[in-house]
């Protein structure tokens, strides 16, 4: 069977939005560390899901936190594309995107990422120091869950936490973007082109 | 725990467009798809469960789809010659594939006022009933063709 067109989704997309039948709406965006499920709320991004993740499991953490009513669209989610194309593209600006950390509950997770927020691009900050910004100097592993299990990486900075030994650390989409992503932010050196 | 919708979209709505062609036709259909999945979007969260969702969205399509043909039909000028302005329209077989659940008095009652545009006069003369009975015989048609998909 052949697919939906593009343009019936994308209208009933736009009407959905228009009436506020939508509790949130999806796109997938190519990048070069892979395609990217971005999810936006009515207050700001709440997921972004690597290609390693399950699909169908963000989106259903999506619609139990925000409501079932989630639609996909490219059109509906132009800014977020297009600040998260710029990113990649090597654009220096900060990314400054609203987000909605609802999918992080327990409270100090949370203060940990709106810390990490603070993080500029080109910087980075080990665990301990993040523990210490957000609060408790002695909670370098809670800092480690925080960042593990942060709903909206790339936008709220993870890949910026380093382990204080000079090491990459963990990243939940993986060391090898967490590197891509460093190195983008020329923090690590680009790698020489063949 | 009802899944986010945009995946029932994405699962069944290739074959929620085949069934929108078979009863609306091909110029119809994504416009009757388009209509079914917004209906679709406003009851969804009310949805006490999450058994049978293709199912219902067909329901939803096929209701989607019967009012599509009222509306057209009302849409028929009434200048021109009814029978053959209700005839260009309807000759793509959907009117016939949407009725099909129906027996074959109901099938009848609906094609005269549907397709042939009688009135209930017209419908009585040909059943040889009474216009009272005629447009009981019609409602009742449209709402056991409502039923049989709910």
């Amino acid at each position: 069977m052949t697919p939906l067109p593009d343009s019936l989704l994308e209208s009933v997309a736009a009407a959905a939005v228009r009436e506020g039948l939508a509790d949130a709406i999806f796109t997938r965006l190519k990048t070069p560390i892979g395609t990217l499920l971005i999810v936006s709320g009515p207050s700001g991004l709440v997921r972004i899901a690597f290609e390693s993740e399950s699909e169908d499991r963000a989106l259903a953490e999506v619609a139990a936190a925000l409501g079932p009513n989630v639609i996909g669209s490219d059109r509906e989610m132009v800014a977020p594309r297009d600040a998260l194309s710029e990113y990649f593209e090597g654009d220096t600006h900060e990314l400054d995107l609203p987000v909605d950390l609802r999918l992080m509950q327990a409270p100090f997770r949370r203060s940990v990422l709106e810390e990490l927020r603070q993080v500029p691009r080109g910087r980075t900050v080990s665990y301990g120091e993040l523990a210490a910004r957000a609060g408790n100097p002695k909670a370098a592993r809670a800092v480690g869950t925080a960042c593990a299990r942060n709903p909206i990486p790339i936008v709220v900075p993870c890949h910026r936490v380093l382990p204080g030994t000079g090491a990459l650390g963990n990243y939940g989409g993986g060391p090898e973007r967490k590197r891509a992503l460093l190195e983008l932010e020329g923090v690590l050196p680009r790698p020489l082109s063949p | 725990m009802l899944p986010p919708f945009w995946t029932l979209v994405e699962s069944h709505g290739d074959e929620l467009l085949v069934h929108a062609r078979k009863l609306a036709g091909d110029a119809q259909a994504e416009d009757v798809l388009q209509d079914a999945l917004l209906r679709a979007l406003r009851a969804y969260p009310r949805l006490r469960h999450a058994e049978h969702l293709r199912a219902w969205l067909y329901r939803v399509t096929t209701s989607a789809a019967i009012d599509h043909h009222r509306r057209r039909r009302q849409e028929v000028p009434t200048d021109d010659p009814p029978v053959v302005a209700t005839h260009d329209r309807y000759d793509d077989g959907a009117f016939e594939s949407l009725i099909e659940p129906l027996n074959e008095t109901a099938q009848t009652a609906l094609r005269l006022r549907f397709v042939d545009d009688l009135d209930y006069d017209g419908i009585a003369a040909r059943l040889g009933c009474s216009t009272v009975a005629a447009r009981q015989r019609v409602s009742t048609a449209v709402r056991t063709l409502r039923e049989s998909y709910a």
